[in-house]
């Protein structure tokens, strides 16, 4: 069997290495990749958008649809976490520690209540000792984490980066807390709500620049039209209008990365896990 | 001054390849999963400063606003991998101790 997998392994590689032979050459400027559009691309971007990263240029508006749709998907991946998993039981078990002494309480009965304040906080099932060291670098790093977030989609436009990478730091950024103190601590400070409105509104900011541009006289995603809405001069307009669209993306990318993970951690209940 | 300059920043350079060899060495020739995360905790932290030194001595070479700018920001990631690369190693450490990993001894090699 063994040797069965390495015939085929073997003539799989053969082929793909075959094929290979087909390609143009790295760089070749004959090639079809840079014949037709690349040109193009290249010598007219800057005057026609004034802005100097071609890869943002191109993502966010000669193939605005393109990325809309990718954020629509990526808005329909946390939607099917959510329908999938989300379970509105509640658990019956809950575990509180008292901080100062770090002894444990198991309630076994759901009706009895605790507040969970600065003497008594919630554990997890899978316990975990309360570790100084992670939580307070955690502490320190998770500001600045977000700053650099907010500067990676703010400089889409002149500097690798853009909606997607600045919303994915973003919501990293927010599983980290989760991660060096508990789950709890993130529910409650980023709500279900508003996760689901962030990512619903990140999709809907794109879409609705689009709308804007067509409301204005001009195609779908035609940022150019939105010069009379926005103070600026209306050369820059296309820059201005890309910058919109990244803050959708990210916006709705960070809410969806953290919906994905709540709820894969917790098995749908948002309580306690990992 | 501009060969001082540039040996100062390949002396730095290849001190962090240096670091960063020792670094790999280390991890393949350590006998265990705690020795081994010795190796990718320091020496990578000190490779990065080393190299990171390096290349802000040579960005320094036409002194400016600009480039003294990205040096403090390339410094600055010194600064966070200094903070975020030992607690990453001491919470992987934890969770090894946590999940019952007994640590390497001479003693159990010779059995």
């Amino acid at each position: 069997m063994k040797f069965f997998g390495f015939v085929i392994v073997c003539l799989t590689g053969g082929l793909l290495l075959y094929g290979t032979m087909d390609l143009p050459d790295w760089g070749d400027p004959g090639s079809p990749a840079s014949t037709h559009l690349s040109d193009y691309y290249i010598e007219h971007i800057v005057e026609e958008t004034q802005v100097p990263n071609l890869v943002t240029a191109v993502l966010a508006d000669y193939r605005g649809y393109d990325t809309m749709f990718e954020t629509a998907v990526v808005f329909c991946a946390g939607l099917a976490c959510f329908l999938l998993l989300r379970d509105f039981r509640p658990k019956k078990d809950r575990y509180f520690r008292h901080v100062p002494t770090g002894v444990m309480l198991h309630f076994k009965n759901p009706q009895t209540r605790l507040i969970a304040g600065n003497e008594f906080e919630h554990m997890d099932k899978d316990w975990v000792p309360s570790d100084m060291i992670i939580k307070t670098v955690c502490r320190i790093l998770i500001p600045f984490i977000q700053i650099y977030a907010l500067y990676v989609v703010a400089h889409g436009d002149f500097s690798p980066g853009g909606g997607f990478q600045g919303g994915v730091i973003f919501g990293s950024s927010l599983i980290l807390m989760a991660i060096s103190y508990n789950l709890k601590t993130l529910v409650k400070r980023v709500t279900e709500k508003f996760l689901s409105v962030f990512a619903a509104l990140g999709v809907l900011i794109y879409v609705g620049l689009g709308v804007a541009a067509m409301l204005m006289g001009g195609h779908f995603l035609d940022y150019g039209m939105l010069a009379p809405l926005l103070p600026s001069d209306p050369g820059h307009i296309r820059a201005l209008g890309m910058l919109g669209v990244e803050i959708g993306v990210g916006i709705a990318v960070m809410a969806v990365m953290v919906i994905i993970y709540i709820n894969i951690v917790s098995e749908g209940r948002h309580d306690e896990g990992l | 001054m501009h060969i001082l300059i540039n040996i100062a920043a390949i002396f730095f350079l290849v001190m962090g390849l240096v670091f960063f060899l020792g670094g790999a060495v280390g991890i393949i020739r350590m006998p265990d999963f705690y020795s081994r995360l010795h190796p990718a905790g320091k020496l990578d932290t000190l490779g990065i400063f080393a190299m990171v030194t390096g290349l802000v001595i040579f960005n320094l070479h036409h002194f400016s606003l600009e480039t003294l700018l990205l040096s403090i920001k390339m410094f600055l990631i010194v600064f966070f991998v200094f903070l975020a690369s030992p607690t990453a190693t001491h919470s992987i450490v934890d969770a090894g101790m946590r999940a019952g990993l007994r640590p390497w001894t001479q003693k159990k090699k010779k059995e």
